[in-house]
């Protein structure tokens, strides 16, 4: 196989020592920094993937702020994006469907980038948050924070607490029985019938008005995104995709058994809590803004995972892949029955739920025995 | 010579200990029933109730238990008895002790058949009941065919898996349809969460015939049933043919569990729960659990409608919100046990 270095732009040196190839397939970046070197490798096609995946979202996007009851062309809507052109547009453009755009490509991606790091920590390709109840942890604490139930703390904290009490609970339990089986799984979707029904009994609870505020998080849309809660949401998913890509290296070889990872020298443990508290964090943030959409942290990393290599855990182009799944999604269940909209959560479930079937019922595949 | 007296006597002692158990259950469901006839979420309370219940009370009072409890409660006795049966048989059929309609989107399939049967111009109450039992048992043959795909069937908490998924889909799909018809969703959207509220005692008169006949259907294949239980060659040595016994069966559940989600809408975890129960107090014989559901499925949901009455009052409360805060519990310690206990 033919071997290609990368020529570094100027402001890194590059130092190619002798008999340190990169292996095929990918381009060595090394540098110095003071007194030590750095080097990383760049795996060719997990940046061709990024980037092809980079493009498709930038294409779903547009078309997202093109087609509504108003339609536009693709000029004028980016017109809009900048406040130029016809007011009404700019305003149809900026108000409405930007701050939707910004909530659909960052629940999308911190659902899908959540998802893929449980998966790969618990080693079960079914364990995503929305699949083991900790969604429905959120989405019931989120409701107890809208419906006022004594507390005055806004829906992201809530979320983030409701969604760590759902995860001690469903990992307390597996904690005999191990994540990697379907035991797991079911354990975690009684967990979520519970916290489900919690969510109900509040809603019960309440004056219609309050229900009907909180109403979005039960079915999961981008209609009533709260704009605090984006922020929450975008400094949350700026860190953990820092966090993940700090991680990626650890997580390709937690795939392995624990003590092979020990052997080449992680902090397994480590590792695994850290991937852990980022996935539940970047999960229950994402429900605040948009409700128990978790089945785009199924499809997401299992795109990434088509598209990419075997070897490496695709963290980024999972979250890449999520992002253009719940704006695809978002934009579908605006069109689809316009004028009424079908939440998103709808169309998720619609398109994914086959997508499961089909992960269970096809035969296993030899390299996980 | 000692050897059969000693097998008759344990044999006479395990049918009068579950017959004892039987009149505790009876005697138990008749105080949940009367308890589910006292207590309301209205003015009415228990004492102006009990004054009814003994040939006196106010008019208002007459009316609020005859006309409104009443039939809430016998409907309450018909839908937890078809529920717990249904799902006794379920796990039967699918071997499963975790198989439940409910969880296994058989109930969902009824639910979104009515659907599209009101989208698709349908309103009458008695088109209802067949269109729900055809979801039923598309729900339950869809679920069967899974089974069958590669060796689902034989690791059980899969199996639930694949009908939880299934289910969720089933519900999606609903709301979908509910979105659609705004004229639908209106009438149904009291159906669609599962409730006893406001159910007339037509509904039940309209599901009687179909009660009764899965009856005699299950009466004509407990024994074979049984058998099954022991193993297909069993079954097969002992002149049963297992393929007719689980076709029969399945169609048994369909027309329970259609009925049941007709009047009251799709509940779950009520088949979960009442199996494991049964058990629990008499043995895994299919025969004893299916004369146990009898009592324990009304009892469970009788509970439950006095809880979602109570608890929220004076508004109501999904039925199933409740059989899930308690099904829930008994889901995750069936799958947490070391070993599933296999049927």
């Amino acid at each position: 196989m033919k071997t290609r270095t990368l020529t570094p732009p100027a402001c890194l040196m590059n130092r190619p020592e002798a008999g340190v190839t990169p292996p095929s397939g990918s381009w060595r970046l090394s540098w110095a920094l003071g007194e030590r070197d750095y080097s990383i490798l760049i795996e060719r096609r997990a940046c061709f993937v990024c980037l092809g995946l980079l493009v498709a979202l930038l294409a779903v996007s547009l078309l997202s702020l093109c087609l509504g009851t108003l339609t536009l062309s693709p000029r004028e809507a980016l017109a809009g994006v900048f406040g130029h052109g016809d007011p009404v547009n700019a305003f149809v453009v900026q108000e409405l469907r930007l701050v939707r755009l910004a909530a659909g490509v960052a629940t999308g991606a911190a659902f899908s980038l959540s998802g893929c790091l449980m998966q790969t920590l618990a080693r079960n390709r079914l364990a995503t948050p929305g699949i083991v109840g900790i969604d429905n942890g959120a989405t019931a604490f989120a409701v107890a924070s809208v419906v006022g139930l004594g507390t005055s703390l806004a829906p992201p904290p809530m979320a983030l607490a409701g969604a760590a009490t759902a995860t001690a609970i469903t990992f307390a339990l597996a904690n005999d029985v191990g994540t990697r089986g379907y035991r797991f799984i079911v354990t975690g979707i009684g967990v979520g019938a519970v916290f489900g029904a919690l969510t109900q009994l509040l809603m019960a609870r309440v004056a219609i008005d309050t229900a009907n505020a909180a109403y979005p998080w039960t079915v999961g849309s981008l209609n009533a995104r709260d704009g605090a809660a984006l922020v929450w949401l975008w400094c949350g998913l700026a860190i953990g995709l820092v966090v993940a890509c700090y991680l990626s290296r650890a997580m390709r070889i937690l795939r392995f058994s624990d003590a092979v990872a020990q052997g080449l020298g992680y902090r397994v443990r480590a590792c695994r809590y850290t991937a852990l508290v980022v996935s539940v964090a970047l999960a229950a943030l994402a429900v605040a803004v948009a409700g128990p959409v978790g089945l785009v942290g199924l499809i997401g990393p299992e795109i990434a995972r088509q598209l990419s290599s075997h070897r490496g855990v695709s963290l980024i182009a999972s979250a890449l892949s999520g992002a253009i799944v719940m704006v695809a999604a978002d934009l579908v269940g605006r069109l689809l029955l316009a004028p009424i909209e079908v939440p998103v959560g709808i169309v998720t479930a619609i398109v994914g739920a086959p997508f499961l079937l089909w992960i269970l019922l096809r035969p296993a595949p030899r390299f996980q025995s | 010579m000692t050897e059969p007296m000693s097998r008759e006597r344990s044999s006479f002692r395990e049918r009068s200990s579950l017959l004892n158990l039987m009149l505790v259950l009876l005697a138990s469901l008749l105080l949940v029933g009367v308890t589910s006839l006292l207590l309301g979420a209205g003015d009415v309370g228990p004492l102006a109730a009990w004054s009814v219940l003994t040939g006196g009370g106010s008019d208002e009072a007459r009316f609020v238990v005859e006309s409104l409890r009443l039939p809430r409660t016998l409907i309450g006795v018909a839908v937890g008895m078809a529920l717990g049966v249904a799902g006794s048989l379920i796990q039967a059929v699918a071997r499963n002790p975790l198989a439940e309609p409910g969880l296994l989107g058989v109930s969902a399939g009824s639910a979104l058949a009515v659907a599209i049967a009101l989208v698709l111009g349908a309103s009458a109450a008695t088109l209802r009941i067949s269109v729900a039992q055809l979801g039923a048992l598309a729900g339950c043959l869809f679920v069967l065919a899974m089974a069958r795909v590669n060796g689902v069937g034989n690791d059980p908490v899969r199996l639930v898996l694949a009908g939880a998924i299934l289910s969720g889909l089933l519900g999606a799909l609903t709301s979908l349809l509910l979105l659609v018809d705004q004229r639908s969703a209106d009438e149904i959207r009291f159906w669609v969460i599962g409730s006893l509220a406001g159910r007339r005692l037509e509904d039940l008169r309209a599901i009687l015939p179909s009660l009764l006949f899965a009856g005699v259907l299950i009466v004509a294949i407990a024994r074979p049933l049984a058998a099954l239980a022991l193993g297909e060659r069993v079954a097969v040595g002992l002149g049963h043919h297992p393929r007719w016994i689980r076709l029969l069966c399945v169609i048994a559940v369909a027309i329970l569990v259609g009925a049941a989600t007709a009047v009251a809408g799709p509940i779950a975890f009520v088949g979960l729960v009442v199996p494991f129960v049964a058990r629990a107090l008499a043995g895994p014989d299919i025969r004893r659990t299916l004369w146990l559901a009898l009592p324990l499925g009304p009892i469970m949901i009788l509970c439950a409608d006095i809880l979602a009455r109570l608890l929220v009052a004076p508004s109501e409360m999904p039925l199933g919100v409740i059989t899930a805060l308690v099904g829930a519990p008994v889901l995750i310690a069936v799958v947490r046990a070391h070993r599933l206990p296999a049927l």
